[in-house]
């Protein structure tokens, strides 16, 4: 070996080394432990725990509270998944020769910087019940009949509420990603396509689409993790209330933890949400290509 | 090549575990009560070292940063420095102190509740032979197996807040008794709310759910004149039944929150968003500790129609008016503290001459210490004008089994509050489940 391989190697070994390091400690060792908590009964305190087998996952099963939590998940989740076209929609837009489209893409990617605690307390107090804004302008633009409507408090549509708070937030952080793929399509192949008569819909359809897969899949499956792992509107906006009727898994998972003093519970809760993540991507990856793109291939 | 790798990766692995067994271990060590009072027999100066002071009061830091307390405890004891840590609010305190208990790393002098006492008592040290527990009024109240952990800044006493002008107009009296207080509530609600939609006769701000503590969790112990209600319901089967203290004061709550006094949407709106409109005289009746007078001061243009009266929870006149009274903020010295005998000389300089007077004069809590009275705000003082004769009923927030069977229930009182607002809630219904719970919880954990 001469000095310049081996030096390449130390180089390779060595710029290797420090990130698994970190992985290890920071990512791997806490997923080891956090799974070997979910068979304690750890009280977040005592400097024991007892190894309790299965008791946490039988518990967590049974527990009406935290399931009500999974199920105010998925309405994030549909609400997202149903704005997704509209959000690939607005980027073929913004990506077009659109008048001010430099002023839109701004616009619309400006709610993601934005501090989401700051976003969610300017939220309370736009829907609040009184002196609110979302009220005033229902009335003002003739819509009154449908104010007042408890848009924090009643069960039946708080959750929608919030949801359309976090649409308003990570919409634009959607629509950037998938205009940065758009621009990565060739354009040489469009062009061709263009000349050969395609319209705007079969370019979208069979040229853009295909090329945009990858960026798709990453869209959907950040969908799957966000909607998951809510956590920072309902906390601020409702604290999960009234009762867990806007509770989140991940607000539940922390409320059993810290409230309750149970980790070992949480921790299962913890370990329930890594694998119900994967399983819902494994199955929306099977529907989109198994059915939804498998023409396009 | 691969060894050398497989080598890097078995060592990082090794490291971390042992990084991770080192705080469990140092967990292990934390209880090791002390009993020396703090700088006793060691001059000021012998005493040496950095502390941390943990604290969520946002009145404290204030006054904190105002006056110097770190420069002016340094006048005495020059070879301690304090650091100051600010946390958001007290229930980020407890998220922050758990972990940082867990990990060894608790701050040299924290605060407690009265119901997180029992919680960290095994990280605390006994303070009972210090100079401050001798003279504070309340400290040995909240003893936990003969030891002070804690010694409460102030004696934290329960108001209503109203505005005198309000009842005056809509022709009320101050209520004293649980009847009477719901009548005036629903005049107030009758007379205001013909005019204005949003007013509320009682603001909430049930949104934030713990608003609701002056009613459920205060209440159980009112009724009863029990302080204690806490710890005697962990040694019951069935203390949500018909007829126990809970079930008669969370049927009174349930009434009164359900009678529409609150206004068209308690649960939309946060206790800062109704301790405004209160202020604003959009509603006439507010409960609060007697922290909330600096809230409203602040945000009201004139308090010269503020009232104060004590909630009343008895059934008829004849009953005994019953008020509670609780150590609030107990200052305790932590195990994980590195100067335990420099901690718990901050402690004794906190409550001396040099520095209690001032603190407990510019906030609007009651003193706690015998050697400095304190005389109440005119305002707070109105409300034992009203009931010269009103029994004090000391509030404990819980011991060791209460806790445990309340993590095993999820027994959440400031959550069931605001869940009694909602539609469809049947409180029978809520309270049997609960009762089941605890029955299975105490079997389950042994608690007789």
């Amino acid at each position: 070996m001469n000095s310049l391989e081996r030096q390449r190697k130390l180089f390779i070994i060595s710029s290797l080394a420090i990130p698994v390091f970190l992985l290890v400690c920071f990512v791997v060792f806490p997923a080891i432990d956090l799974f070997r908590m979910s068979f304690t009964n750890w009280d977040g305190l005592s400097p024991t725990s007892d190894f309790i087998k299965l008791d946490n996952y039988i518990a967590m099963f049974h527990n009406p509270d935290l399931w009500q939590s999974l199920k105010n998940n998925g309405v994030y989740f549909f609400v997202h998944l149903c704005m997704i076209p509209v959000e690939l929609a607005f980027a073929v837009l913004l990506n077009s020769k659109l008048r001010a489209a430099k002023f839109y893409k701004t616009m619309v990617f400006l709610p993601y910087i934005i501090n989401g605690v700051a976003i969610s307390y300017a939220f309370s107090y736009f829907f609040s019940p009184v002196n609110g804004a979302f009220d005033s302008i229902l009335e003002t633009i003739k819509l009154g009949m449908l104010s007042g409507h408890g848009w924090l408090s009643d069960e039946k549509i708080i959750n929608f509420t919030l949801a359309f708070v976090s649409l308003w937030r990570f919409s634009g952080y959607h629509i950037i990603l998938f205009m940065a793929s758009l621009q990565s399509v060739n354009q040489d192949i469009m062009e061709a396509a263009r000349i050969d008569g395609a319209n705007s819909w079969q370019l979208f359809r069979y040229i853009q689409t295909p090329s945009i897969a990858l960026m798709v899949d990453f869209v959907l499956f950040d969908n799957i993790r966000g909607a998951m792992q809510v956590f920072d509107i309902p906390f601020v906006m409702t604290q999960g209330g009234p009762g867990y009727a806007s509770s989140t898994f991940t607000l539940y998972t922390i409320k059993t933890a810290f409230t309750f003093a149970n980790f070992g519970l949480a921790s299962t809760m913890a370990v329930a949400i890594m694998i119900i993540i994967i399983l819902i991507y494994i199955v929306q990856n099977k529907i989109i290509h198994g059915f939804i793109l498998k023409e396009g291939k | 090549m691969k060894k050398l790798l497989s080598a890097l990766l078995a060592s990082a692995m090794v490291l971390s575990l042992l990084a991770g067994c080192g705080g469990k271990t140092g967990g292990s060590g934390a209880p090791a009560n002390g009993s020396n009072p703090g700088g006793s027999g060691t001059a000021a100066g012998d005493l040496k070292g950095d502390l941390v002071f943990a604290i969520w009061d946002n009145n404290l830091l204030e006054y904190i940063e105002d006056n110097d307390m770190v420069g002016k405890f340094q006048e005495t004891y020059p070879n301690i420095d304090i650091e100051v840590e600010k946390i958001k609010d007290d229930s980020e305190y407890w998220n922050s102190m758990k972990m940082r208990a867990s990990a060894n790393q608790l701050p040299d002098v924290m605060f407690n509740k009265p119901f997180t006492l029992s919680r960290f008592q095994d990280y605390l040290l006994d303070l009972s032979g210090t100079e401050a527990c001798k003279n504070n009024t309340l400290a040995q109240g909240y003893a936990l197996n003969g030891k002070v952990l804690g010694i409460p800044m102030t004696a934290g006493y329960e108001y209503v807040y109203y505005w005198k002008d309000m009842f005056q107009e809509a022709g009320v009296q101050v209520p004293t008794t649980w009847e009477e207080l719901k009548d005036v509530s629903k005049k107030l609600q009758d007379y205001f709310g013909a005019k204005d939609p949003d007013f509320m006769a009682i603001a909430l701000g049930a949104k934030d759910e713990w608003p609701t503590y002056p009613y459920m969790e205060f209440m159980p112990a009112l009724v009863s004149g029990n302080g204690q209600n806490w710890n005697d319901m962990a040694k019951s089967d069935a203390p949500f039944a018909s007829g126990t203290d809970i079930n008669t004061a969370y049927h009174r709550v349930y009434d009164l929150f359900t009678s529409g006094v609150l206004g068209k949407d308690p649960l939309g709106m946060s206790k800062d968003q109704v301790t405004n409109l209160f202020a604003q005289k959009k509603a006439a009746i507010t409960a609060l500790g007697d922290w909330g007078l600096q809230d409203i001061s602040g945000a009201a243009d004139s308090t010269d129609q503020l009232g104060t009266f004590y909630l009343p929870v008895r059934e008829s006149a004849s009953e005994p008016f019953r008020y509670i009274v609780q150590g609030d903020s107990f200052m305790g010295v932590t195990t994980h503290s590195k100067n335990p005998e420099a901690a718990k000389a901050f402690v004794e300089w906190f409550y001396s001459e040099a520095w209690y007077p001032g603190y407990i004069n510019y906030v609007s809590s009651a003193s706690s210490m015998a050697n400095f009275p304190k005389d109440k705000d005119p305002i707070l003082a109105e409300a034992d004008a009203a009931q010269p004769d009103g029994e004090m009923v000391m509030y404990d927030g819980g011991g060791d089994d209460f806790t445990a069977l309340q993590n095993e229930t999820t027994f959440d009182y400031k959550k069931l509050g605001a869940q009694m607002l909602t539609n469809g809630f049947d409180l029978d219904a809520a309270l049997a489940d609960l009762d089941a719970k605890w029955g299975a919880a105490r079997a389950k954990l042994g608690i007789q």
